[in-house]
């Protein structure tokens, strides 16, 4: 039997110091814990100027107003709105004020079980048509600028194309519409799901079962890995502050109306109706041909929850000749809150949609146009922060043998180096299409 | 030499000592572990996989690890940097002696699921191989001597009330079940982690190549936990083993709820089922409300 060396005198230095560390740590941990913290999400004032049932319409005022056209913000049934405005210096709405836009924001409340009847079809052309046409009657304009996430961005593609006359640009953001990809294991999962009975069960799909299910998909990192970092991190106000502020957006989930939580699996994870314009909402046929105004289409390298598979191939599929698809280097969640992000995320969008505010007849400008005949050059590479090395993690697939983290982390950073994230015109050729089609 | 001095150098030589009896001790325990025969043959295949060999090759990589670190403990360096760190050790010391109860206890208990499953094993990545089959030999078990039980023909006047609350218990009994293999599946990756580390451990030790900081093997443990969730949670395993759960949690609600209307149907208080006839009224009232309003308003503005 061969003798290991093991180095004893660095572990036991090592150990010591641990043990000294924490004792520290953990005295100042209690006094900021027992402190009051800045926790509050949402900061930035607004007003609520429509209400229908449980739907209400925030509207958050510029200083100053700079933009033709109100942007609308449609945001997922799943988890609530306020992630867009965490925290101060991590608010995309703040951001859009700032640069003069005004902004609308659709806050769907929590649905009770009086809700569970309610389908695609009544989110869709009841609460948001409803919403924008009483956007439009406020402005006096003909249309207004869309801006979906996730599933609200499936929301807004629906809406685009069963009203086209009533949006100038449309902006989806994370938003799947080609649900045949094995790349996410929700998109796995959801194909063997019986929702129907499930919903039938519960009423509304428990958006509690839902964390629940969020947690799973990553269960080392999410449920372990992510509150050994607090504990580590707890003798610093401020990680504490932004710590608990996620977990407050994290677990405010409502439920979501069996209806549409049936539909949505069915119809989408399960048929993939959508990206094939097959999508029927109350007898009228969703064709992404209809979509033919400007279309800007971000989505996050890294997303674990919808990756990009199931976001990019909606700019080949809709009528419009202006279309781009951007692809950050980032996760589900980080294009809205990561430090790096903000820099990059909604100062496009603002910048997008002042170059198409033109009343051309295809609605776009002449600047936007004629930009639109040349390639987009990347405005600049977003690095990768902590937070999204810890989502590439996620992503990582283990090969059968063991490798380091060290190892691994360059590993996935050289594969994810090879799929550049940059901005792309629609002329670029993809060779990828929807195995339904 | 003063009184500390003093104290300190017996405290050396008291360790010295200590620590070589520590060696040697685990040096003759080495020796002495007994030649079983394997259980599931003779071949190097199945020697890989009989859980005795395993079991052995896990106690030989404790034991030069074991011996290694009482041996290196000697040095005068090492005692040196244990004197120093003697500040922290009351509580430390504590704290690695319940670790090492936890593991030991662990250990015990894994040994024993061993026992119950000779022949049987789980490799490193993969998850086709799971040991379900407790799982099964209960199901089977269950429908085979309880459930005829459940599903006997309830007679007279309270049959159907029987029945229902025979239903719950047998739907019951099938959540519980699925629920176990449920969660049994995500303890699975962390047994496989384990041993996983236990062999980079060993790999590193031999090439004197081990970290000094904590957080470095946490890391590549909670790297290695994560493939290992990342493999199973895609396996058409545990897609099968998930489906089930809800679809048991599913039918088990639904025979609660049956059981729970019959002991409100005699109460003032309405049941979901009342509530949800109405809100399916409502709902629909409430649209057609709404598109004829939206008609009305229409042909206004067109007039």
């Amino acid at each position: 039997m061969s003798q290991p060396q093991i180095a004893v005198d660095l572990i036991l230095k090592k150990l010591t110091e641990t043990t000294e560390k924490a004792k520290t740590r953990a005295q100042k941990a209690s006094e900021i814990l027992f402190s009051p913290l800045e926790t509050e999400l949402s900061p930035t004032p607004y007003q609520v100027v429509y209400e229908e049932d449980r739907v209400k319409l925030k509207y958050y005022k510029p200083s100053e107003v700079k933009h033709k056209y109100p942007l609308l913000v449609v945001y997922a049934l799943i988890n609530r709105e306020t992630m867009l405005d965490l925290q101060p210096g991590r608010s995309v709405v703040q951001t859009f004020l700032d640069h003069g836009v005004e902004v609308y924001m659709v806050d769907w409340g929590y649905p009770t079980r009086k809700d569970q009847f309610l389908t695609i079809d009544d989110h869709v052309n009841g609460y948001m048509d409803n919403i924008v046409d009483f956007i439009r009657d406020r402005c006096g304009l003909p249309k207004v600028n869309l801006m979906g996430i996730c599933m609200g961005g499936a929301f807004s593609v629906m809406y685009s194309s069963l009203h086209p006359e009533k949006i100038k640009n449309l902006v989806t953001t994370v938003t799947p519409t080609n649900f045949d990809t094995d790349k996410g294991l929700l998109h796995i999962w959801m194909k063997n799901t019986d929702a129907y009975s499930m919903g039938n069960s519960y009423g509304n799909m428990p958006g509690d079962l839902m964390n629940l299910g969020f947690l799973l998909l990553n269960p080392a990192r999410l449920i372990l890995d992510k509150y050994v970092g607090f504990f580590e991190n707890m003798d610093n106000k401020g990680f504490v502050e932004n710590f608990v502020r996620m977990e407050k957006w994290i677990f405010d989930s409502p439920d979501v109306p069996a209806a549409t939580f049936r539909q949505f699996i069915t119809d989408c994870y399960k048929k993939n109706l959508l990206i094939q314009s097959k999508l029927e909402l109350d007898g009228k046929r969703v064709d992404l041909k209809n979509i033919t105004m400007p279309l800007l289409n971000f989505y996050g390298q890294y997303d674990h929850l919808v990756p990009p598979e199931a976001c990019e191939l909606l700019t080949q599929e809709v009528g419009s000749k202006d279309t781009e698809d951007i692809c950050l280097k980032t996760g589900h969640i980080g294009i809205y809150v990561s430090s790096k992000c903000q820099k990059e995320f909604a100062p496009k969008i603002v910048k997008w949609l002042k170059e198409r505010e033109g009343d051309g007849e295809d609605g776009t400008s002449e600047e936007a146009a004629a930009e639109a005949g040349a390639e987009h050059e990347p405005t600049g590479q977003l690095e990768t922060s902590a937070e999204v090395a810890a989502e590439a993690g996620a992503e990582h697939e283990p090969t059968g043998q063991l490798e380091t983290s060290a190892e691994a982390a360059k590993e996935d950073k050289s594969k994810k180096k090879a799929k550049s994230a940059s901005p792309k015109k629609k002329s670029k050729k993809r060779t990828a299409s929807p195995k339904g089609k | 030499m003063d009184q500390s001095q003093k104290t300190e150098g017996g405290m050396e030589s008291l360790f010295a000592a200590w620590t070589k009896s520590v060696t040697d001790f685990w040096g003759n325990m080495a020796k002495m572990q007994p030649d079983v025969p394997s259980s599931s043959g003779t071949s190097e295949e199945s020697r890989k996989t009989d859980p005795l060999h395993k079991a052995r090759k896990g106690w030989e990589t404790s034991n030069k690890v074991m011996q290694s670190l009482f041996s290196s403990l000697t040095e005068p360096e090492n005692m040196a940097a244990m004197m120093k760190g003697m500040d922290s050790m009351p509580e430390f010391v504590v704290k690695m002696t319940e670790q090492s109860w936890d593991g030991y206890l662990e250990l015990q208990k894994q040994w024993a699921d061993h026992a119950t499953r000779i022949g049987k094993h789980t490799e490193a990545y993969r998850f086709d191989d799971i040991d379900q089959n407790i799982f099964r030999t209960w199901k089977e078990i269950y429908e085979k001597e309880f459930q005829k039980f459940l599903h006997a023909p309830q007679l007279g006047l309270t049959r159907f009330h029987q029945e229902r609350v025979n239903r719950l218990m047998d739907k019951y009994s099938i959540f519980r079940s699925a629920l176990n293999e449920f969660i049994y599946m995500f303890y699975i990756p962390i047994e496989k982690s384990v041993g996983v580390m236990q062999e980079k451990i060993d790999q590193m030790a031999d090439q004197g190549d081990m970290p000094a900081n904590f957080k470095d093997y946490y890391n590549m443990w909670i790297r290695t936990l994560e493939g290992h969730y990342m493999t199973l949670l895609k396996s058409p395993e545990y897609t099968q083993v998930m489906d089930q759960t809800i679809d048991a949690l599913v039918q088990y609600r639904k025979a609660k709820e049956e059981v729970l209307y019959d002991f409100l149907q005699d109460l003032p208080i309405p049941t979901n089922q009342d509530m949800d006839e109405l809100y399916k009224d409502f709902y629909l009232l409430k649209k057609q409300v709404r598109e004829l309003s939206k008609k009305v308003n229409r042909e206004k503005s067109e007039k």
